[in-house]
């Protein structure tokens, strides 16, 4: 007779079957799970939330024991039931887009396949209509790039004129930062380019009468270019126990607006 | 300062407020709520104005009030607290003094730049603490409402 290893296949193939089975069932659940995670961690949710739904849904679909680890961009992500034994995936979350719309449907979309437990066709269905939402059109997008640097132009002490120049500077500055980032440059020389640029343009629009203040003009901006969501966000997630995530975006965000300001505050002082 | 700037204060926050919402994709039925947070938020920070000088508290009171504005709502609305929070909390972004911080670096005056650099980063601290309060209150009381419910279940059942 052939010689086996004891420790393996010790119970009768029929139960081990099973057991295959129901892994392999729980593998093509996590992936779902993981995915919907990946696009609220995506959309700008805080970690303990993406943690939270992670666990929630593995256990509404019957994990014993779930273990979730998110570092800002990545998923980790442990269940165990004595049915399937141990299950385990990893996914590595890159590029994000904020768009709270998403976020609000994701959780809703979470609640519900906990409290009504829908099968595995009707989740990715209903994923596959939350990716196809469509955002605002671009259009409407531009117009806003404008009303947010003529608001704070204005909200810092900026004059009208100011506010005008700003508005259509941000507009320009978004759009670029659009290219830049098209070419794949990465963030940070885009945030440089822009604000130079910015900057630039901020005191020609004074050397030709529109608008009286460069600074103003270039406040307004800044306060379309910081990442002040990422940065409020990073120190909740370090206040709420998730040090090492928000220390990394936290000092990503610093070391963006940083840069930003410095682009800025450079053109301003050399003029 | 006079009426009419906090008139345009309150206005350009809110309209800055909205211009996030708008970029983060917030739908029609919550804009208007999602901004006027932001308007809500300056309000408080304008009026602790003659109580306080200080900046910092301020805006630690401010992010407070704008915190239970968010979970209240979040509750009512029943969609996640981040919505309001995050387009809320826009006008409290300490971006006028960040630009000021780089502006005094690149001009060679460290004293005046690493002052206000502090300013920055504790501006920014008292926004962050100010949210961490209210929402771990938040917290607190949903955790203890449901062992309440649990006990109260496990005591019908006997």
């Amino acid at each position: 007779m052939e010689k086996r290893n004891p420790f393996f296949f010790t119970a009768d193939d029929a139960d081990q079957l099973a057991r295959l089975e129901a892994a392999d069932r729980a593998n093509e659940y996590l992936y779902r799970v993981l995915d919907i995670g990946q696009y609220m961690l995506q959309s700008g949710a805080e970690i303990s939330r993406v943690e939270d739904s992670i666990r929630r849904l593995c256990t509404s679909f019957g994990a014993q024991r779930t273990d979730v680890l998110t570092i800002t961009s990545s998923i980790v992500v442990t269940i165990y039931a004595p049915q399937f034994g141990a299950v385990t995936q990893t996914r590595r979350v890159a590029g994000q887009q904020y768009d709270l719309h998403r976020l609000e449907l994701l959780n809703q979309l979470s609640r519900r396949i906990c409290t009504q437990y829908l099968s595995l066709e009707e989740t990715e269905r209903a994923l596959e209509e939350i990716r196809n939402v469509p955002q605002y059109p671009f259009g409407v997008q531009l117009l806003t790039y404008a009303l947010i640097s003529a608001s704070f132009s204005l909200f810092f002490g900026g004059s009208a004129m100011d506010a005008v120049a700003s508005g259509l500077i941000g507009v320009l500055l978004r759009y670029l930062d659009r290219v830049i980032r098209q070419l794949e440059a990465n963030a940070f020389l885009s945030a440089l380019i822009c604000s130079c640029v910015g900057g630039l343009l901020a005191a020609s629009s004074v050397a030709l009468g529109l608008g009286e203040s460069v600074d103003m003009i270039s406040i307004g901006n800044i306060m379309l270019l910081i990442p002040g969501i990422p940065l409020t966000t990073s120190l909740r997630d370090m206040f709420s126990g998730n040090t090492i995530s928000g220390l990394l975006r936290f000092s990503e965000a610093i070391l963006l607006a940083l840069t930003i300001a410095f682009g800025f505050a450079l053109v301003a002082a050399l003029m | 300062m006079d009426f009419n700037s906090y008139v345009l204060q309150m206005a350009s926050a809110f309209a800055g407020s909205m211009g996030f919402a708008l970029l983060f994709q917030v739908r029609r039925g919550k804009l208007m709520l999602a901004s006027l947070g932001g308007l809500l938020a300056w309000a408080v920070y304008l009026a602790l104005g003659p109580v306080m000088p200080q900046d910092v508290p301020r805006f630690f009171i401010a992010s407070v009030a704008l915190t239970i504005y968010a979970e209240v709502l979040a509750r009512v609305v029943k969609c996640p607290a981040t919505l309001f929070l995050v387009t809320a909390a826009v006008p409290l972004i300490p971006g006028g003094s960040l630009y000021h911080t780089m502006r005094y670096f690149v001009e060679g005056d460290f004293a005046a730049s690493s002052a206000q650099g502090l300013n920055t980063l504790l501006l920014a601290l008292a926004i962050a603490v100010g949210m961490i309060v209210p929402m771990s209150l938040f917290q607190l009381v949903r955790r203890v409402r449901l062992r309440w419910a649990r006990i109260e279940a496990e005591e019908g059942g006997k």
